[in-house]
């Protein structure tokens, strides 16, 4: 065989890797999210101080203390943000810290409702069971361990208004009709300012980064947030400025939540997928590179 | 658990995986089993808009207010028709400016509010003080104990009761203290560490330097300073302008990297949402198994494979006639 046989041989090789069909990466990713799931690899993480100063907020309220809770998302957003919420509702209810919720996002009130009756109401975690060491949680019952607000329209305007005014934007009354005036975890609290903390559970805008705009700055309330990946980088500098006293970005951190608090649920399940996910596109950059600057390389001979 | 799923919930949550699978068959092409799936969702999302918006928004904020007889809400009311005017006449359009005027002025307000959070408070971040001195086992406040890597609030109470008696002679006497668990043990070694770990962070003694985070900081101002450059235009980008620019572009194409990096792990995140919910994975094991996630999605993709096979075939046939 001569070298000018070896050269359109060559050719036809990286011609086809040029027009590989990328139908297949999509069924390999496919594989690659769909087998972890069936056969857990439990691949080692560790805690990030962001997550870490996010747990030991919470860690350190105390049982008289009341959390506003803002759910400011879509049902594309849940498994990024579900895990979190999970896990942190399991920390706060060990702790017998009440909640109150609400939410500007109009998506959000289904998943509201389904998350109440799902996670907040039943008991979550009994000592000893599964492996659990931490304390035991207990049901949490309507508008006296939690009040459902519901959902308020108004983005920036509503966030704004709830830092000078809960009561006003909530028409004084909870998502069931209740008035405020009759659930004792809502008296004396007229504002975000009058919780012990604000967690944001934030899929967007308006989200946690408007919280931090309108509301934190200005009433210097402690403020924590859990974001989807996306946001996490927009997120961090308020992280790193105290203005959030702690941030958990995506499902990995919600995995490393659930860690924490000693109960892997959701996260825990997806944090192999995630690693095993982000080795077939670190190998499809690799690949593409390669196919790419090998063409190149042969274009230039040719 | 599975007792109390009805048969209406059971269909509901065999018609998700049906979607599922529907929406994911565009990765092959385009296809009508697709197009349902898309149609459905606009259809559904948009009745679900316009009856949440009413409970929510009109009936509380309009509605139950001129109930109450507060005519104000009437003010609101007659900006929203304002919008619509130029449906009446293309004559009245003008009218429509004074609500959007309203709105405009009402987000540049709030818009001037961001000059504090992240104008003022991001500033004062970049200019903190460059030298960075480790903290002080020895006279540390509890709170900033606790915010070094590894020592929570009882690992930091148990460093002041030692503290009290006999002054810690090194970091490494803080993992042997008495009244630490084996976690906090644990937790302790894993965090240890000379470039930033506790030993970074942490002294037995005044005035020791945390040299990785003196580091850190000038990175970060060299980093700030080299990406403002690239974004000043008075100045020609050439000799040592284009170096410190040229530098200013690799911070921001990391931190691009970044973000990147974050939305791959986002996408994988919804993905595997979708894939749990069909094999069941996030549910409640006697739910999932009533459910039966994997052979419903079997039966979804048999479904749409032989259905897409003859909907190509119709198509090539359609092509030859």
């Amino acid at each position: 065989m001569t070298a000018g046989d070896k050269q359109p041989r060559r050719r036809d090789w990286i011609d086809k890797l040029q027009s590989f069909d990328r139908r297949w990466i999509f069924l390999v990713m496919g594989l690659a999210i769909v087998i972890p799931l069936l056969f857990p690899l439990n691949l080692p993480f560790k805690p990030s101080p962001m997550v870490k100063a996010l747990y030991d907020t919470v860690e350190n309220l105390d049982e008289s203390d009341v959390v506003y809770l803002s759910l400011d998302l879509d049902p594309a957003a849940t498994p990024e943000l579900e895990p979190f919420f999970r896990a942190v509702v399991v920390h706060l209810k060990r702790q017998n810290v009440r909640i109150a919720i609400g939410s500007t996002w109009y998506q959000a009130p289904p998943i509201m409702e389904r998350w109440i009756r799902e996670v907040i109401e039943p008991q979550q975690a009994r000592q000893g069971e599964g492996g659990y060491e931490g304390l035991s949680d207990r049901p949490y019952r309507k508008n006296i361990d939690y009040v459902n607000l519901g959902f308020r329209e108004g983005r920036d305007v509503a966030i704004n208004k709830l830092g000078s005014d809960l009561r006003g934007l909530f028409d004084n009354r909870a998502a069931d009709r209740t008035p405020l005036d009759a659930i004792d975890l809502m008296k004396g609290r007229r504002r975000l300012g009058d919780f012990d903390l604000v967690i944001l559970v934030s899929a967007g805008a308006p989200g946690a980064k408007e919280f931090v705009q309108q509301v934190q700055t200005r009433y210097n309330i402690p403020m924590v947030a859990s974001v989807t990946s996306i946001m996490t980088t927009d997120m961090s500098p308020y992280y790193q400025a105290d203005q959030l006293l702690g941030l958990a970005g995506g499902m990995l951190a919600a995995a490393e939540y659930e860690q924490l608090v000693g109960k892997p649920g959701l996260g825990a399940k997806a944090a192999d997928v995630l690693n095993v996910g982000h080795l077939v596109v670190i190998l499809a950059i690799l690949f593409g590179n390669f196919v790419f600057f090998v063409g190149r390389r042969q274009g230039r001979r040719v | 658990m599975a007792d109390l799923v009805s048969t209406a919930d059971l269909l509901g949550y065999w018609l998700g995986i049906f979607l599922t699978i529907c929406i994911l068959s565009f990765l092959y092409k385009d296809n009508p089993f697709y197009k349902f799936a898309e149609h459905l969702f606009v259809g559904v999302s948009i009745g679900y808009v316009i009856i949440q918006q009413y409970y929510s928004v009109l009936e509380p904020k309009l509605v139950d207010r001129l109930g109450d007889g507060s005519w104000l809400a009437l003010v609101p009311l007659a900006l929203v028709c304002m919008l619509f005017a130029k449906l009446a006449s293309r004559r009245l359009a003008w009218v429509a400016r004074f609500p959007l005027a309203f709105v405009v002025g009402l987000y540049a307000g709030f818009a001037i509010k961001t000059v504090q959070s992240d104008l003022g408070a991001q500033m004062a971040e970049s200019m903190k003080d460059l030298d960075e001195i480790k903290v002080n086992l020895n006279s540390a406040s509890e709170e900033e104990l606790s915010r070094l890597p590894g020592i929570s609030e009882p690992v930091a109470k148990a460093i002041i009761e030692r503290r009290a008696q006999v002054p810690l002679a090194s970091v490494d006497e803080v993992a042997g203290l008495p009244g630490l668990n084996q976690t906090q043990r644990d937790i302790l070694g894993e965090e240890r560490g000379a470039l930033i770990g506790l030993d970074a962070r942490a002294a037995t003694s005044d005035g020791e330097r945390d040299w990785f985070g003196i580091f850190s900081d000038l990175l970060l101002l060299c980093g700030l300073l080299a990406s403002l450059i690239y974004f000043y235009f008075s100045i020609e980008q050439k000799g040592a302008v284009g170096k410190v620019s040229r530098f200013g572009v690799w911070i921001l194409m990391i931190g691009f990297g970044a973000s990147f990096g974050y939305a791959v792990q986002g996408r994988l995140a919804l993905a595997i949402g979708r894939a749990m919910d069909v094999l069941g994975k996030d549910k409640d094991p006697l739910l999932a198994e009533r459910i039966h996630g994997p052979l419903v999605g079997c039966l979804s993709i048999a479904i749409i494979v032989i259905g897409i096979a003859l909907w190509e075939r119709r198509a090539r046939r359609g092509r030859v006639d």
